[in-house]
């Protein structure tokens, strides 16, 4: 990828393929409830997808230079299965991973590419992912963690 | 008549001509003293609506009316006193009784209106010149009408409370039971933020009266577990109290307790009475904690045959198999819990649904059906090693404690979590000579558990650990303990404006060795009695119902309640649950008999309404 256009086209086919797999999951899932979940947040996706469509229309920036913060809530939580019963826990636990390893592909990317500008298209991205896991992760402290 | 005396009203007229020897108005350069008792302020804002004012005014001066600035909310009526001048006597009792110290009075004495109808008028909301002044009658500061502090609960020594299982809280007795009530201004502000809405200052008033037949009748037209609401109710009502603004609010709790302590079990039938006259309607309930015992005692009063399924040997769900018994004894739960089966409500003890009946056979079968099943499944950590033998969850630990088995938790305990359960299990633990630590992953201002709770577990030894966030755990060296890694968590605000998110500081690991730890994070429901097409039709998001009018769930037979169906899982909110179920139910099974009385309803209110206008 040498060209600004085609890590956004690879990004946004990223999100796309996390819109197919909750899609995916959602028609395997058992029970109604934990359908519709599943397709919020597949929905999700497509909606960070768009976002990226609009970046590469430059109607939209990347925000390379935005602290975004990381609960560490998915860095110590075990691998879950994907399943017909799956639980809402275990949706969110692969939510928060599947954006995490998002965010540590494009920094990691991003610190091996020498063009600086590309470099700053690269952490844009990965704060975005930070900022999808965020999301994740503060939905899992609400509803996961009531106790704690 | 004279001539002189046909002219001399005409010579009155001279009179109209000359300077007046009376002033036009009254002087107004005589301000009042500066503590005068005059024209009302009330700090609308600052007061709640609680009608102090308006039930100590000897002359009935003050009504409380709605206001469109303010809407009734728990804590504040939405009412505001309104003033009668042509009542007032401006004693300024109503000044002294305040319980917000909203409504204070200026030295304001003169008002000149010609409108008789202005001098009675809306304090703070109706615009008076005199609203802002400084100077007027104000109660000293300290004074107050009731005792601002409660009467403090005796509770057993933290050394010997660990020592049993032994009630912690030793109730109080009639003199000290008379001078708590009397520190209740009666204002019903709780009745509305209680979930059962009870009849707090009736009940109240009933212990002034030393009638606690009395008491034990209005408990019981909303909550059939008064006793055991009376030792472990998570008591909303006290933290609306106005009584509590200044000072402490009234403890309605123990209170309620102390009622049900004067009467003596055996009085329970010809005290309550109740008149039954048997339906022809059957009602299958599952689950026999504080939800479906309440929605089969309103339901049998109904005269509906009522029948309960229970998976454990006990009724009372989590209040038996979850309340340890220092805090809720049997002796007092089995007291609600017989009086309910008095009245000829049947409990099928160790029946499953899904396994014995199945659900689909309870919907042929009964007319009705209410499910109040609650959580009663532990939360996972999902974190690493956590299926360890040793890693023990904080439900299990209660039910082994309630059943009499010795739950094996060692010498040196490790609890994690905030709420209840981690408090309770803590504290079981110390009763079993365990060295007790709780790690929270918040601070303790944002712990879930009563802050009775925690303060009392900390009285008692619990050594708690805040923003302690768990991250992994591990075989410790003897195969009997365990070892677990934790990290310090520092605190970020939430932007949205929910709790503080902790979070995990890497270079602040600690490590630790315990006999066990106890997993209290939180519980979720367990639902295999329904197929999932049941669940699908049944609208289950998130292993919880969010049930519609009158508890009513999708599915026309079923009702549900109890903290699988409402936010706050808390006892008494269940109870609400079932008996908001119970009329529910009686509607579904005589929908004519109400519509009618509801049309008859709405056709007195239009009458009044035209009678009023």
């Amino acid at each position: 990828m040498n060209t600004v256009e085609e890590i956004l086209d690879y990004a946004i086919e990223q999100e796309q393929q996390a819109a197919d797999f909750y899609e995916d999951v959602a028609q395997r899932a058992e029970t109604a409830g934990m359908k519709k979940i599943l397709l919020d947040f597949s929905e999700e996706e497509k909606h960070h997808k768009k976002i990226l469509q609009s970046v590469k229309n430059d109607e939209h920036k990347l925000t390379p230079e935005q602290e975004v913060l990381d609960l560490k809530i998915s860095d110590y939580l075990v691998e879950v299965e994907v399943s017909e019963n799956i639980s809402y826990q275990d949706a969110l636990i692969i939510a928060m991973k599947r954006e995490r390893a998002a965010y540590e592909l494009y920094t990691d990317m991003a610190a091996k590419i020498p063009s600086s500008h590309l470099r700053e298209v690269l952490i844009g991205l990965a704060k975005e992912e930070a900022k999808h896991q965020l999301f994740f992760e503060a939905e899992y402290d609400e509803r996961v963690l009531t106790d704690n | 008549m004279s001539l002189k005396d046909l002219l001399s009203p005409f010579f009155v007229w001279q009179r109209a001509f000359e300077k007046p020897y009376t002033t036009i108005r009254p002087t107004l350069d005589r301000p009042g003293a500066p503590a005068y008792r005059g024209f009302h302020i009330n700090i609308t804002d600052t007061c709640v609506g609680c009608g102090s004012c308006h039930e100590i005014c000897q002359n009935q001066a003050i009504d409380m009316v709605a206001v469109d600035k303010y809407v009734g909310r728990d804590g504040d009526s939405g009412l505001r006193p309104r003033f009668d001048y042509g009542r007032c006597c401006w004693c300024g009792l109503c000044v002294d009784i305040c319980t917000a110290a909203s409504l204070r009075m200026s030295n304001e004495y003169a008002w000149i209106s010609e409108d008789p109808d202005s001098f009675h008028f809306t304090a703070g909301i109706d615009e008076k010149p005199w609203q802002d002044n400084e100077l007027g009658y104000r109660r000293a500061e300290g004074y107050h009408l009731y005792p601002p502090k409660r009467i403090e609960m005796e509770l057993l020594p933290p050394e010997e409370s660990v020592k049993s299982f032994d009630e912690v809280t030793l109730g109080y007795s009639e003199e000290q039971a008379k001078k708590e009530a009397d520190r209740c201004v009666e204002c019903g502000i709780c009745v509305a933020t209680c979930p059962a809405h009870m009849d707090v200052p009736d009940y109240i008033h009933s212990i002034r009266d030393g009638d606690y037949e009395k008491g034990l009748k209005l408990m019981y037209r909303t909550n059939p577990f008064p006793g055991t609401c009376g030792r472990i109710c998570t008591r909303k009502c006290e933290s609306v109290c106005p009584v509590g603004i200044l000072g402490e609010p009234v403890a309605i709790r123990w209170l309620k307790r102390f009622i049900v302590d004067q009467v003596d079990k055996k009085d329970y039938k010809r005290i309550l009475d109740e008149q039954i006259e048997n339906s022809d309607f059957k009602v299958a309930i599952i689950g026999a904690g504080p939800g479906g015992l309440s929605a089969a005692y309103y339901l049998r009063q109904q005269g509906h045959a009522v029948t309960v399924f229970e998976e454990h040997e006990s009724a009372g769900g989590m209040l038996r198999y979850g309340v340890p018994s220092y805090r809720l004894p049997d002796v007092e739960l089995d007291k609600d819990i017989d009086h309910i089966i008095s009245i000829g409500v049947d409990i099928q003890y160790n029946t499953k649904i899904g396994q014995d009946i199945q659900f689909e056979k309870l919907l042929e079968d009964y007319d009705a059906v209410f499910m109040s099943t609650g959580l009663s499944v532990p939360s996972s950590m999902r974190i690493h090693g956590e299926d360890h033998k040793r890693v023990l969850s904080g439900l299990q630990v209660l039910a082994d404690v309630a059943s009499g088995r010795d739950p094996g938790i060692g010498k040196k305990v490790a609890v994690i979590g905030g709420g209840n359960v981690a408090m309770d299990a803590a504290r079981v633990s110390r009763r079993f000579g365990a060295e007790v630590t709780i790690l929270y992953r918040r601070r303790i201002s944002e712990m879930p558990a009563d802050a009775e709770e925690i303060h009392e577990s900390q009285e008692e030894g619990c050594k708690l650990v805040q923003q302690a966030i768990p991250v992994e755990i591990l075989d410790a060296d003897n195969p009997e303990q365990v070892y677990i890694r934790w990290g310090e968590a520092r605190m970020v605000d939430d932007p949205k404006g929910g709790r503080p998110r902790p979070v995990l500081q890497e270079d602040r690991m600690h490590t630790e060795t315990y006999d066990c730890i106890i997993s209290a994070i939180g519980q979720g429901s367990n639902l295999d009695y329904l197929c999932k097409e049941m669940q699908d039709k049944l609208a289950i998001e998130w292993g919880r119902f969010t049930p519609v009018e009158y508890q009513h769930t999708t599915l026309d037979k079923v009702f549900v309640g109890g903290d699988f169906a409402n936010r706050t899982a808390d006892a008494i909110s269940a109870i609400e649950d079932g008996h908001h179920a119970a009329r529910g139910i009686n509607r579904f099974l005589n929908p004519e008999v109400y519509l009618n009385a509801e049309r008859l309803n709405a056709e007195q209110l239009n009458e009044l309404t035209g009678e009023m206008t």
